[in-house]
């Protein structure tokens, strides 16, 4: 199934086909001789985290639009080309084998699922091209399997956990059961979140590790109401999050016990029935930052090119990849991997970028970015997009693992 | 402990009738057309689809008999289309045919209702738990199991009293020879065929009211009906009921006691019984062996 350009794929959606694929090709202004700057996207359009991956790609969209309409990347047109990986590294990497033998991309970006992101990751570095990963938490992507290549949009597991585990503890109690998804990410969220509850005086009374893909929750859940924790910690992802939600819900759980977790996703929150809306958790973005310079244009932008949707965190992790490819290039005056990557460590993302109070940096020894952190409180009786009320804006750099903890050592190919 | 494992064997019992749900409809089809129909969870989550678009004009109710129908007539359509050109081939090209369906069914969804997943509302009153010590069997889940109960019932009613049900029995049985004594088999197998989508559909709709609605729904659902009829036994819907009920207790007990392997469980109670008896507890003879 070649869903080979972002156009194509857009067509088939929504009847919205016509107005995406027009925003997408190079404006009318590049001649077809300009020679443009390929960024392969592998995102998810279907399986598991769809739904995530097409805000991604939606973001991407956007910021490729921009560039093309302020001129381009060093004077060529910005073409990004999007693979769908279905969730699956396998087909990642397959993908992206195609994107660069068969359309010589310049780079790489995307990815929601961790294990796809850490195969890209290799796949990057082996074939000298930086790899921008948008959307992959897993602590080890920029800590012990970081390669010179690879940099990172989204937050590590570390990052996210600590926006809220303190909160959860002192609000909510110290006996913590976890439900937690089987695969790179899920283990990489426990294991930060077991580090920081115990440091903050809990103890961890139980947990199970969940297939991807499990949609009956119940057997999981009389596990959990044995254990009788005070916080119920999901650590899910993608439509997994949603069933559980919806039957801990049925099930009345989350009268006898408080639930939250790290990620819940503007788009998981707007799946689900009121009733199954609630708890704390840790946005990486939000839309709504009254008063923050640039945010409300941004949104205003994104809202014209896809009518009645919002920016969620997923389309500004693409937004930003894209953005912050660029500006690498133009400082390197190169699209040349090593010169980009060069420029990209310790690049700081300017504010009509960055888009909220701090100011974000690529960190130069990991290549991971310090973004803020948004806890907050699901807004069970909001409407879209009004489903999360934020208590506060953490700086990433405050709540990163330093540098020398990581366990990342970046070599360059000499 | 104990309290803990009777729980999930309940549960169990509360999953498993409604894998046997949705592995009925499954069965009757593999049985009379003798195609595998992977496309059965693409007609699950249709049925799911149109559910929720009619919920707002007819209720919940409405929609729970009127989706099953719609997808039944669509069911009609495909059979006429496709899968009637599938019957004398191997095996093999059902395969592929069923397989392309779902993929087209699982686009076709994404485009229509987007890849954003929806929720499908359900009575209020059904929607908390019975009783608070049994929490995990809320009014919702007692209808699923009563209704599993009732239509496979109907079925077999059905099957055992009605004159279509009869042929179709004997069709099972031996398709050329009801063809010799002048049964339409053409008709029969569209009937048949029908009635089986009829079946997913309703079991599609029951599933999203409690997991909500996504394109890919079918996917996660069809699986564990495959197993329950190859463990129950090809060909019998009695076999396929058991069968469905004995992967969700297995599944619900393992929870108590290794949770990651909860899913895998079932597999090797397939892979058991393949070996062990391929026919599976109540299969035709000769099937598989």
């Amino acid at each position: 199934m070649p869903d080979h350009e972002i156009g194509r794929r857009g067509l088939l959606k929504a009847g919205a086909g016509a107005s995406a694929a027009g925003l997408l090709l190079p404006r009318l202004g590049w001649s077809a001789s300009d020679n443009p700057v390929k960024i392969g996207q592998v995102d998810s359009t279907t399986g598991n985290f769809a739904v995530l991956g097409q805000s991604q790609i939606k973001g991407a969209a956007l910021a490729a639009h921009e560039l093309n309409a302020a001129g381009g990347i060093l004077g060529r047109p910005v073409q990004i080309l999007v693979e769908d990986d279905a969730g699956l590294p396998a087909t990642g990497l397959d993908k992206a084998g195609r994107l660069l033998n068969a359309d010589n991309v310049d780079f790489f970006i995307g990815t929601v699922s961790s294990a796809v992101s850490l195969s890209l990751s290799q796949f990057a570095q082996k074939n000298n091209k930086v790899f921008m990963c948008s959307g992959g938490h897993v602590d080890k992507l920029t800590g012990a399997a970081c390669n010179w290549a690879t940099f990172r949009v989204c937050s590590t597991t570390w990052i996210l956990t600590q926006g809220d585990s303190k909160t959860l503890v002192d609000k909510f109690g110290k006996k913590w059961y976890f439900l937690t998804t089987d695969y790179a990410f899920g283990h990489s969220e426990q294991a930060d979140y077991t580090k920081q509850v115990t440091g903050y005086g809990g103890t961890i009374v139980g947990g199970a590790l969940v297939p991807v893909g499990t949609s009956d929750f119940s057997s999981y859940l009389i596990q959990a109401k044995a254990a009788s924790p005070d916080v119920l910690c999901l650590l899910l992802a993608g439509d997994d999050q949603i069933n559980a939600m919806k039957q801990i819900t049925q099930f009345g759980l989350n009268n006898s016990m408080k639930v939250g977790g790290a990620l819940f996703e503007l788009e998981q929150i707007a799946a689900l029935p009121e009733a199954a809306r609630y708890g704390v958790w840790t946005f990486e973005w939000y839309w709504n930052q009254p008063g923050v310079p640039h945010v409300a244009d941004f949104v205003k932008r994104y809202n014209t090119m896809f009518p009645g949707l919002y920016p969620s965190q997923r389309s500004w992790f693409g937004y930003v990849s894209v953005h912050a490819l660029a500006l690498a290039a133009t400082q390197a005056k190169s699209v040349d991997s090593m010169a980009v990557a060069k420029a990209l460590e310790g690049l700081t993302l300017p504010p009509e970028i960055a888009l909220q109070p701090g100011a974000p940096t690529f960190r130069a020894e990991d290549h991971q970015l310090l973004l803020g952190m948004f806890p907050g409180e699901v807004n069970q009786t909001g409407t879209y997009p009004n489903l999360m009320n934020i208590y506060d804006y953490v700086p990433g750099a405050s709540i990163a693992l330093p540098a020398d903890q990581t366990g990342c050592k970046l070599t360059y190919p000499s | 402990m104990l309290l803990d494992i009777i729980f999930n064997a309940f549960n169990g019992l509360i999953v498993g009738s409604f894998y046997a749900l949705m592995a009925i409809g499954l069965s009757l089809i593999l049985g009379l057309n003798g195609v595998i129909n992977f496309a059965h969870g693409g007609f699950m989550a249709l049925a799911a689809y149109l559910a929720f678009t009619l919920v707002p004009y007819v209720g919940f109710w409405g929609a729970l008999v009127i989706a099953p129908i719609l997808a039944g007539g669509v069911g009609y359509v495909v059979e006429q289309l496709v899968v009637r050109r599938l019957y004398l081939r191997d095996p093999l090209y059902s395969l592929l045919a069923t397989f392309g369906l779902a993929l087209i069914f699982q686009d076709l969804l994404r485009t229509i209702w987007g890849a954003q997943g929806l929720p499908l509302a359900i009575p209020d009153f059904l929607n908390q738990p019975v009783s608070s010590t049994y929490f995990f069997v809320t009014g919702y889940r007692l209808f699923v199991v009563a209704l599993a109960i009732i239509s496979t019932a109907g079925l077999f009613a059905i099957l055992r009293f009605t004159r279509l049900g009869v042929r179709i029995r004997a069709g099972n049985k031996d398709l050329e020879t009801i063809s010799a004594v002048g049964v339409n088999i053409y008709l029969l197998r569209s009937a048949n065929f029908v009635l089986g989508i009829m079946f997913a559909g309703l079991a599609g709709i029951l599933a999203a009211g409690q997991l909500g609605l996504t394109p890919t729904m079918g996917d996660s659902l069809i699986m564990p009906s495959f197993v329950a009829i190859v463990v129950g036994g090809v060909g019998s819907l009695l076999g396929s009921l058991l069968g469905g009920l004995i992967i969700g207790v297995a599944s619900g007990v393992t929870t108590a006691f290794f949770p990651a392997a909860s899913e895998v469980v079932i597999y090797l109670i397939m892979g058991v019984m393949l070996i062990v008896r391929p026919r599976g507890l109540f299969g035709q003879e000769g099937l598989f062996e």
